[in-house]
């Protein structure tokens, strides 16, 4: 700065010296200056206006392939439930259809069968007419002094009580039989109450899924004619499972972790080279490409199994050809599973082999066995045992977080973008007003000359005109609402 | 494309040589140090064998009169990969330095630079990424008549130095800037030939901090 001193002995001579020639230099130098911040100012604030439409366009775009995925997505959702539930329909169809006629041949036999008996129940012998009268009368006969008579009444009296008793005794057998036959029927009509129950329950069934289509449809219609509810509802939807599914996965990576490191240490025994591969030693890499293994047989059961449907190609395969992949897939995660459950036992006798190594080296007694606990070794039997198993299941949420990933990312390149475009919008407006306040911080160090202009000028000013400028672009030193109207007409533009 | 990828995997797989890490170490057993013997041997058994994994290899070599000849090597190992068989070997390496401690043996010499040398060589052949040199001496050198060493410039190229339990010389509680002095030389004198660092160590604890650092 002292360099610059026009007599370094006296500095605050200098110092006004050098104000009063740069007071000078931006009065004069004002209209260029201006032009420049202009020029400058409309040049960020387009750029940055072409970039906030570009990112909403981006951001528009995106949200409406994101829109159509989601409406394609929950269009095959509902195609696939409606048409599981078609097949539930028709196979139960098929079924109680298929059983139809022995139903319908069953009832008839039964109802034959229940007919018969009735009418035997109904087929009683009746008793003689007028008999019981006839002997009523009989008996109520005054005895008379005749013995043959008397004889003769005696034996009609008597045949007449025995003949009674036979019918009573008649009676009583009808009676049971009837009862017999009737006890007979019971089965049948339980029979007939069952097979009704079951046509019911059949019907029900029926009914049900009915209703569950019906209302497929409902939402299958919505789906198609893109309703924004059932579109939001399927985003969310995607949304809730992605999260899931990311969850259930990082309990996966924990998991696999765990199997990862059970297996580490016991697998150098197997894979004893020195050798490495990207740093690591290869018996870490075979543990961990064990553990990758048992994840893609998990994948092919859960393909074989129908749970998920990673490779189209499978699906085409006969029913034969897929039990057999399905039986290849669950017998390697076996023997993988059987495999692990040794190492971790191996892994129990190393790890005990190197604690009295370092015993005997730390000059402790060796000591020959000691008692202890076999939990350990079978907890973790068993963990290597389950832990393939589990670790299989990873197939499930791993296809749901990738098919709703795309959802996902989507969206949040859309937001990302929009964020951007308003970033953009506000940072444009921003950089204007920034420029327009240069400009008047410009004049407001020029101050003194520009009115001193105002007054000598008196209110004229024919020298901005020469300057080149506009009236309506005038820096409005004195009253700033020309800068104002020059920001309005801009931002018009 | 293909022999892209076949050069890709080349480069992904290395030797693990590398990564192992070669120990040397030095055992003056000339003069009083020589009563130290059962002492070192124990700090190698407890902090030096227990801290080798599979892959790393161990010599110790007696500093004597003349430790420049392969006579001088007491024991040697390089473990296995299998970690059943390297806990085996460690056990027969830490009976072959039991034997060593229990043997009587006394120098009338001190040849450390001879001992450097063949030291050097053994950690060179077995081109271990990490190479440390522990020396257990009081450092204080007296080559016998006629013996002549000199340590090439690059002869500990790499090879980290740690002094173990430098014993104290009657003249150094007289004068402790002469044991320093001693130090300061021999640090020197190592790093001149090479060496990555040169360390003085007190305690086993600190021994096997640095063996971890490498």
């Amino acid at each position: 700065m002292e360099r610059l001193y026009l007599w370094p002995a006296n500095p605050a001579a200098s110092l006004l010296a050098l104000w009063m020639l740069s007071q000078v230099f931006f009065f004069f130098a004002r209209a260029p200056v201006h032009e420049a911040l202009k020029a400058v100012a409309r040049l960020c604030g387009n750029v940055l206006r072409v970039l906030s439409r570009w990112c909403r366009g981006v951001a528009e775009s995106v949200a409406k392939r994101d829109r159509e995925m989601i409406v394609e997505m929950g269009k095959g959702d509902l195609e696939a439930k409606i048409g599981r539930e078609f097949h539930r329909i028709e196979g139960a169809f098929a079924k109680e259809l298929a059983r139809y006629p022995d139903m319908h041949r069953k009832i008839d036999d039964l109802v034959t069968k229940v007919d018969a008996d009735f009418q035997e129940c109904a087929s009683a012998a009746p008793s003689a007419p007028g008999w019981s009268e006839a002997v009523t009368a009989v008996a109520k006969m005054p005895p008379g002094g005749d013995g043959v008579v008397k004889k003769v009444l005696e034996e009609i009296h008597k045949s007449a009580v025995a003949g009674e008793k036979k019918a009573l005794q008649d009676f009583r057998e009808a009676t049971a039989k009837r009862h017999k036959l009737l006890g007979g029927m019971a089965p049948a009509w339980k029979e007939l109450t069952k097979l009704a129950s079951e046509t019911g329950h059949a019907v029900t069934a029926a009914l049900e899924s009915t209703k569950r289509i019906d209302g497929y449809m409902e939402s299958y219609e919505k789906v198609r004619e893109a309703d924004d509810k059932a579109v939001r509802a399927l985003g969310w939807s995607s949304t809730q499972l992605f999260v899931v599914s990311v969850l259930v996965l990082a309990v996966a990576i924990g998991g696999a972790f765990v199997n990862f490191n059970l297996i580490a240490l016991p697998m150098s025994e197997l894979v004893p080279s020195g050798n490495r591969i990207g740093g690591m030693p290869v018996a870490t890499v075979a543990a961990l490409v064990v553990v990758l293994m048992e994840v893609a047989a998990g994948v092919f059961a859960m393909e074989m199994l129908g749970i998920t449907s990673f490779f189209p190609k499978l699906e085409l395969l006969p029913r034969s050809r897929r039990r057999m992949i399905l039986a290849v897939a669950l017998g390697g995660l076996f023997l993988l599973a059987c495999i692990e459950a040794s190492l971790a036992v191996l892994r129990e006798q190393i790890v005990a082999s190197s604690n009295a190594l370092r015993e005997s080296l730390a000059g402790a007694p060796v000591v020959a066995e000691t008692a202890s606990s076999r939990i350990p070794v079978v907890g973790q039997a068993v963990l290597g045992f389950v832990l393939p198993w589990i670790l299989a299941m990873v197939a499930v949420p791993l296809e749901t977080m990738i098919s709703t990933g795309g959802h996902i990312v989507l969206s949040l390149v859309a937001g990302i973008a929009g964020l951007l475009g308003m970033v953009s919008r506000v940072a444009g407006r921003g950089m204007r007003s920034l420029f327009e306040a240069a400009r008047h911080v410009y004049d407001i160090y020029i101050v003194i000359p520009l009115q001193i202009e105002k007054v000598v000028g008196n209110g004229k000013r024919p020298e901005h005109a020469a300057m080149g400028l506009r009236p309506a672009e005038e820096p409005a030193l004195p009253a700033t609402g020309g800068a104002r109207r020059g920001g309005a007409l801009e931002a018009r533009r | 494309m293909k022999r892209a990828f076949i050069a890709l995997l080349c480069a992904g797989c290395t030797s693990g040589a590398q990564y192992a890490h070669a120990v040397v170490a030095l055992v003056d057993v000339s003069g009083t140090y020589a009563d130290q013997k059962a002492e070192v041997v124990n700090v190698i058994r407890k902090g030096l064998v227990p801290k080798l994994v599979p892959g790393d290899s161990l010599v110790v070599i007696r500093i004597d009169s003349e430790s420049y000849t392969r006579d001088s090597v007491e024991a040697s190992v390089k473990l296995d990969m299998r970690p059943s068989k390297a806990n085996a070997q460690k056990l027969a390496f830490a009976q072959q330095l039991d034997q060593f401690a229990r043997r009587p043996v006394r120098a009338a010499h001190t040849d450390i630079r001879g001992a450097m040398m063949l030291g050097a060589e053994y950690l060179r052949e077995a081109g271990a990424g990490r190479r440390t040199m522990v020396v257990f001496s009081d450092l204080e050198e007296d080559l016998p008549r006629g013996v002549h060493r000199e340590l090439s410039p690059d002869e500990l190229a790499g090879v980290q130095v740690l002094a173990m339990n430098v014993k104290r010389l009657a003249a150094d509680n007289a004068d402790p800037a002469a044991y320093r002095q001693r130090l300061s030389s021999w640090e020197k004198q190592v790093t001149a030939h090479g060496a990555r660092e040169f360390k003085i160590v007190l305690e086993p604890d600190k021994l096997a901090e640095l063996l971890d650092q490498g």
